[in-house]
């Protein structure tokens, strides 16, 4: 293998697929050969990188530089000036917010200089189809430690001592699991990798099992000798072609290379390994429901009469982790518990990942320690709420088990006992950001309708009770709320939490319960106002124009798909009640504020009363001036507001 | 161990559940969801108790029992989610309790009124789709169900057949059949029994009765030897319905189509209300007086010019122990042992062996007999055909391990769900078994130490040699291999077991393959238990022991010398020197002029009679021939007993009134005997049961082994004018012939079909679901011809249930020695 100048790492995780990777490094193939660089100069197709909404992601090593949002129209540019002229492209770099300046590094950018990447810790750099790129980077050192200067015991030992907590959401100690696991007798033991992720918003394990295979499948090796077990399946759902094939290109290597199979590394150690693919249930996530499905029965969860690890799949003793978790474990072999310890608290060790979305500017994968606060994540990392003159409002962890934390607890650590306390979960590690243009009561029914559709129909509570939850909500939106809905909704769920028969059901009304208890007013505005003030819930709303704010600029009238918006050029516009089919769209077009959002029944308001209105709910000025930057641009055609009456 | 529930101390067993500690021990948890025939499911959340020291309420059904567990089961929190689970079951559960079938008997709607609040907090649409009633049988209606999967679970772990399933997730989610198709399974209806709502109904009990009008009683279902026990319905003096009690009876509540849906045969064919006497030519209505004098005064006049041994009796399995042991008594007081049954052609040859190869008399099976065994061999039997309840265990067996080996010629569905199907040419099970014993003598695998000392060791070795693995091999087309391999499996296992059905509508193995099987338990040093073949009907256990047999008398006391049987009385076999044919033949309960093998010659040879007397429930084509008929009481209309298979006697009960004057036919034989002036002491079915209880025997007498060396006989070989060979088995829905009486099983088996392989419809120009005629040597009958992928070629599958099928006009007498099958060709018609 020759030795390039440079090597361009190009990102090919989904997320910069979806936004044309493929066709970039294509195109920087073709610039490259055209430059004659072909052999100075290597383009590498690497794993999720993490900053996906920078897609796609071009890093050139040696010296990290990073480019975002390449596309093929300038890979010539990018070619000539860094491979050729040497001299970084400054165009495609990340600009500092406030000082606008380019940084070239890809650790002086905010999104990654406050990570801490370990199960990450070869984003970037390697290639996952390679596995010689991944035993360069340490690659299955690990193993090889486990097999031959460690008995089972000490492996357990060290993944005890590591204070490792399951990372699918539960946070069940893995040491323990695979302690149980050792100590159980049988002729046939299995460990199961849960690659089952289906938590809106969440993409932790598919971008771990895309961009580095190999680290799960060390990890769980090493779980097959800690716990003498000798067949693997890793559960992936379908929907994730790009992880399957990789895993499965992955697990191709390791036989061939003596890493999977008979006689591991001339040791003797015996471990086979398969991929099952799902079909796509998110109760499959749910261990004992994952391992029928792979018996090839329906994907119900069955009573805990048993632990799994004395009857699991086929009734055989079995430890089933998530993806991230057997990611973390080669690297705790090598490095030791205490090394694993030096992050996070006394009872969240390590780091864990989160797939940070929403409202922020930047999202994508976090890696951080888990003593690490939320505000850190959303505003260091994540850099703060991306729309202009929009507040932060909550942040929803764990997915529909999880709940919606508001701004008074960003200062808490993202540890498991810290989350919980705020009404939320770690859950797999999803974290969706929401600004003060979410409405809470959609949000809670939108979690509900999640689980409603995925419950899987076993247990009574969950079938009927999410599904009524829901039709509650859903009244709510809709204008049917009626007095004592919000006790009937905690009722019933501390109903469905006591009587659910598996995690599903048991953490389904967390969205609900946690929206009630920091957004009752919210709440009750819907039921009692029938006033939705965030404008989410159509039914609930009336968009009128707040004539002492408009400056008469037009936007709200050309973006309004039904036309209800009339008005003169500078004046004062007017919004047509009959033809307004309350959208949204003019609220969120005014740079102005000058849309107001009043419950449904001013609809059929006459102006004075809207006015009075609109007076007793904001005042006669906006609670909050929003500094848009149109603002300033139309301050110097702007008048003083009349009142043309 | 010992746990307090409510504070009170119960035992429980290891890995018991609280519900089963709980159950046990008479303390009520509520559920919907849990089935003691099933695995814990959890799905119900009723069954919720507090655990002392749990932060959790626990499922009862789904939290293992542990020492000194303090539980409560009805404390105030559990009593409310109970409330709250059960609203929520109702909030879109139909309001039509009024017009429902199971209102009355329905789980949720006693639970609703025990922890029903009274008013709704949800109101919302309730569930209000069309029921599926596009099957026969079961009706659909997913509006009620609560989605409890008792059903689906029932049919896939318990019944083996997996014929509903959960179809859909979360709240839309249905029980239905694969792919919406029409129900097709066994229609055990099983799943209706267990279904805790009205969302799985029987449609021939519809509409019919309300469960709180109805009287219930519990009895034997009259159809095969399993004996298992049935609810049956009464209302407004008829039967409406039968179920299955769950823990009722031998099969512990489980039931087949037969005994469900089957019951209905004694509304099927018009009764016989009136005795009936044969004058000039016809037969016209007479008195119980006129005719009883009559038929008597010519019994004697028969015994009188002919002696005793020219009358014959034919008794009946689906008649009680008190009616056939009151037949062979009557016999035997008039001078004859002239006595037997269709049991001569089933379980009587099974028998027989048995008492030449262990010395034992009595032949039971046990139904649970599989469980627990390591390797079962079952010989060209479909045994979850023609005993369900015993079929049902093997399923279960092979599910919890049992290596279930099927030898087979067709691929049934025992083949299908075996750990192995052999498959087999059919008819050659006694090469097979021969095969198999001789792989066990050459490679020493047979107890060696126990055997050689049996008598007819040295004789059986020599007349196996010529059964080597290749020949008999070749001869069942399995090749060497396979029998090796049965051979192996069956040495090595641990505990082992063959078994095989016997019967009259059977034709594919007789007494030599019996005799073979036997010769191989012997070899194997097993016990006789080892070898199960369950007697084929109702009572023809019963009907054996109590003496309806030419060679001994109740509780198998052997005569001093044999009378005749069927061969010699029916079929004009050999009956020894000088014997007089039969010249009167008495029928009780049996219509050999349709149901026997080669039953056109029958008709002419009952024709022929001097004198025939049948009585029975309907003008068979017996009675259609007869000289006087009396009108019997039949099942439901009489008490008594029947005997299983497993040789428990049990009582039958009578539910509904005979029609007419009919009487029981113990009652007839008894009122007959007192007409002809000598009369047997029987005032009372009393009588019967005291004279039969004191002859009960004692202890049983030890086994005796012998080994019989017996050969293969191909039988009817089929040639260029009869081309295929026909075997008659038995289909699911028919026992014998009487349950095609039934409308309801005549809703899904209405008719005799013919079942050919693929290639040779190709052949014949055969495209399925056609009229075809097929002819034997002996008759011809005309039967639909269905293609079918379970059958070999060369070979085709007819039931022998429909009497006018003329199916039996086709058959020889097989079973005693005589080869068994019947070569036939098939003509497109």
């Amino acid at each position: 293998m020759t030795r390039s100048r440079l090597t361009v790492m190009m990102c090919a995780g989904t997320g910069c697929i979806a936004s044309g990777s493929m066709k970039v490094k294509h195109a920087l193939e073709e610039e490259i050969k055209k430059q004659g660089l072909e052999d100075e100069v290597k383009v590498v197709m690497s794993g999720c990188n993490g900053y996906c909404s920078e897609g796609p992601i071009v890093e050139v090593y040696p010296g990290g530089v990073f480019y975002q949002k390449v596309t093929v129209e300038e890979v010539p540019k990018l070619v000539e000036e860094h491979f050729l002229k040497g001299r970084p492209y400054e165009k495609l770099m990340f600009k500092e917010p406030l000082k606008k300046a380019p940084l070239p590094e890809i650790m002086s950018i905010p999104f990654f200089k406050h990570q801490v990447v370990r199960v990450l810790r070869n984003r970037g750099l390697i290639d996952p189809e390679k596995i010689e790129d991944y035993i360069a980077r340490d690659g299955y050192q690990a193993l090889a430690k486990a097999l031959t200067s460690m008995t089972p015991g000490d492996v357990v030992k060290v993944v005890s001592d590591s204070g490792l907590r399951g990372r699918g959401g539960a946070g069940f100690p893995t040491g323990k699991k695979w302690e149980l696991g050792l100590k159980i007798k049988s002729d046939l033991k299995f460990v199961v990798c849960n690659g089952d992720e289906g938590d809106p918003g969440a993409f932790m394990d598919r971008s771990v099992m895309e961009a580095d295979p190999h680290a799960v499948i060390e990890g769980m090796i090493i779980c097959g000798v800690a716990t003498e077990s000798h067949k693997g399946y890793i559960y992936v759902r379908a929907e994730y072609p790009l992880a399957v094939k990789r895993l499965q290109i992955a697990i191709d290597q390791c036989y061939e290379a003596g890493l999977l199979g008979e006689n591991i590394l001339g040791t003797g150690f015996a471990f086979d390994l398969d991929i099952y693919q799902g079909a796509g249930a998110f109760v499959c996530g749910e261990a004992t429901a994952l391992m029928r499905s792979i018996e090839g029965k329906r994907g119900m969860p069955r009573p805990k009469l048993w632990r799994s690890a004395e009857k699991g799949l086929w009734d055989k003793p079995t430890v089933l982790n998530n993806v991230e978790t057997f990611a973390n474990i080669p690297q705790i072999i090598l490095n030791g518990a205490e090394w694993y310890k030096s992050y996070g608290t006394e009872k969240s060790t390590g780091t864990k990942v989160f797939a940070l979305t929403g409202a922020t500017r930047d999202s994508g994968l976090v890696e951080v320690p888990m003593d690490t606060s939320l505000r850190k994540i959303i505003y260091d990392i994540g850099g703060g709420i991306k729309k202009k003159g929009r507040a932060f409002k909550a942040v929803q962890l764990g997915g529909p088990s999880g709940g919606c934390i508001p701004e008074q607890f960003l200062d808490i650590p993202v540890t498991y006992e810290d989350i919980k306390k705020a009404g939320a979960i770690v859950g797999s590690g999803g974290m969706v950001v929401m600004d003060d243009t979410n409405c809470m009561v959609s949000t809670a029914k939108f979690f509900l309708e999640f689980t409603t559709d995925e419950s899987c129909g076993k247990c009574v509570p969950c079938r009927v009770g999410t599904k009524l939850m829901h039709d509650m909500l859903a009244d709510i939106c809709e204008a049917r709320g009626q007095e004592g809905d919000i006790e009937v909704l905690q009722d019933l769920s501390y109903d469905i939490i006591d009587s659910s028969l598996c995690g599903l059901g048991q953490s389904a009304p967390n969205p609900v319960l946690s929206t009630i208890q920091y957004f009752r007013d919210e709440y009750e505005k819907h039921i009692r106002d029938k006033w939705c003030p965030t404008g989410v819930c159509r039914d609930l709303t009336t968009f009128v124009i707040d004539r002492n704010f408009c400056k008469g600029c037009g936007a709200c009238m050309r973006a309004c798909p039904s036309k209800a918006i009339t008005g003169e050029k500078k004046q004062p516009h007017l919004i047509h009640q009959d033809a307004c089919v309350h959208c949204r769209t003019c609220w969120d077009t005014c740079k102005f504020n000058a849309i107001r959002i009043l419950p449904a029944s001013a609809r059929t308001a006459s102006e004075e009363e809207m006015e009075r209105l609109i007076v007793k709910l904001f005042g006669s000025r906006p609670e909050t001036a929003p500094e848009p930057t149109a603002a300033k641009a139309a301050a110097s055609t702007a008048k003083a507001p009349e009142v043309t009456k | 161990m010992e746990l307090t529930i409510n504070g009170k101390k119960i035992q429980a067993e290891k890995g018991q559940t609280i519900l089963q500690a709980a159950l046990a021990n008479g303390i009520k948890i509520p559920n919907l969801c849990y089935d003691k025939r099933l695995v814990p499911y959890g799905g119900c959340r009723l069954c919720i108790v507090e655990i002392e020291g749990s932060r959790k309420l626990e499922a009862s059904c789904a939290t293992l029992a542990k020492e000194g567990m303090n539980v409560f089961t009805d404390t105030p929190k559990v009593r409310k989610v109970r409330q709250r689970v059960i609203e929520l079951m109702l909030v879109h559960h139909p309001l039509d309790c009024p017009t429902c079938d199971k209102a009355g008997e329905c789980t949720l709607q006693d639970l609703a009124f025990e922890y029903g609040q009274p008013r709704a907090r949800f109101v919302r649409e309730r569930k209000d789709k069309p029921a599926d009633s596009r099957d026969p049988l079961i009706e659909i209606n997913a509006n009620r169900c609560i989605l409890c999967g008792k059903c689906v679970r029932i049919c896939a772990e318990h019944q083996g057949r997996g014929a509903l399933g959960l179809i859909g997730r979360g709240f839309p989610t249905v029980v239905q059949p694969a792919f919406g198709e029409v129900l097709n399974c066994d229609y055990c209806g099983q799943c209706i029994d267990v279904c805790p709502t009205g969302s799985l109904l029987n449609k021939s009990f519809k509409y019919k009765a309300r469960p709180w009008m109805m009287e219930e009683a519990d009895t034997i279902c009259p159809f095969c030897g399993c004996g298992c026990t049935l609810t049956v319905g009464k209302f407004e003096g008829k039967i409406a319905r039968s179920r299955g009690h769950e823990d009722t009876g031998v099969s512990k509540g489980s039931i087949c189509s037969r005994g469900r849906f089957g019951v209905d045969y004694i509304y099927g064919g018009e009764r016989i209300e009136q005795p009936m006497v044969r004058i000039n030519g016809k037969l016209a209505p007479s008195s119980w007086e006129e005719a009883l004098k009559y038929a008597g005064d010519c019994l004697k006049y028969v015994v009188t010019v002919h002696g005793p041994s020219a009358v014959g009796a034919i008794g009946s399995p689906r008649c009680s122990n008190e009616d056939n042991y009151v037949l062979q008594k009557f016999m035997r007081q008039i001078g004859s042992d002239n006595i037997d049954s269709s049991a001569a052609l089933g379980y009587g040859i099974a028998e027989k062996v048995w008492q030449r190869a262990f010395g034992l008399s009595g032949h039971k099976v046990s139904l649970s007999s599989p469980l627990g065994k390591e390797a079962v061999l079952v010989i060209e039997s479909d045994l979850n055909v023609t005993h369900p309840s015993f079929g049902i265990n093997l399923f279960k067996a092979t599910r919890e391990g049992t290596k279930l080996i099927v030898a087979d010629s067709r691929e049934t569905r025992l083949a299908k769900q075996a750990s192995e199907w052999v498959k087999v040419r059919q008819g050659t099970g006694t090469a097979l078994l021969n095969g198999i014993s001789k792989v066990l003598l050459d490679k020493g695998l047979y107890d060696t130490a126990h055997a050689p000392k049996i008598k007819g060791f040295e004789e059986l070795k020599k007349s196996l040699e010529e059964y080597t693995p290749e020949k008999a091999g070749q001869i069942t087309g399995t090749g060497a291999e396979a029998i090796i391999a049965i051979a192996e499996s069956l040495a090595s296992a641990k505990s082992r077991m063959l078994a095989l059905s016997i019967g009259p509508s059977e034709n594919a193995k007789g007494g030599d393959a019996v005799m073979a099987a036997a010769n191989l338990i012997n070899l194997l040093g097993e016990s006789p238990d080892a070898l199960q073949i369950p007697a084929e009907y109702a009572n023809t256990f019963g009907l054996y022991k109590v003496g309806v047999r030419p060679d001994a008398g109740p509780m198998y006391q052997p005569v001093d010398q044999a009378g005749q049987g069927l061969p010699e009385m029916l079929y004009g076999r050999a009956n020894g020197a000088g014997r007089p044919p039969v010249k009167a033949l008495y029928v009780m309960g049996a219509d050999p002029a349709a149901t026997f093998p080669d039953s056109q010659n029958l008709v002419k040879r009952l024709s022929e009679l001097d004198l025939l007397i049948v009585q029975d429930v309907v003008l068979t084509e017996t009675a259609k021939l007869a000289h006087v008929v009396f009108p019997a009481a039949g099942w439901a209309e009489k008490d008594g007993t029947f005997t299983n298979a497993e040789g428990v006697s049990q009582g039958l009960c009578r539910i509904v009134d005979p029609p007419g004057a009919s009487l029981p036919d113990w009652k007839i034989l008894a009122d007959l005997s007192e007409a002809m002036g000598s009369g047997m002491g029987i005032k009372g079915r009393r009588d019967i049961t005291d004279e039969l209880l004191r002859m009960e025997p004692g202890t049983s007498e030890p086994a005796t082994p012998e080994f019989h060396a017996v050969r293969y006989n191909p039988g009817e070989e089929p040639d260029e004018a009869y081309p295929l060979s026909l075997v008659v088995r038995d289909v699911l829905q028919h026992a014998g012939s009487i349950s095609t009486r039934s409308r309801s099983l005549g809703l899904v088996s209405p008719e005799a079909t013919i079942e050919i392989s693929r290639r040779d419809a190709g052949k014949l120009g055969i495209a399925g679901n056609e009229r075809v005629r097929v002819v034997s040597r002996r008759g011809k009958a005309s039967l639909t011809a269905i293609v079918s992928d379970e059958v070999p070629d060369g070979a085709v599958y007819v039931p022998a249930h429909f009497p006018e099928s003329g199916v039996n006009s086709l058959r020889h007498l097989s079973g005693n020695g005589e080869g068994p099958l019947d070569a036939v060709r098939i003509e497109k018609s």
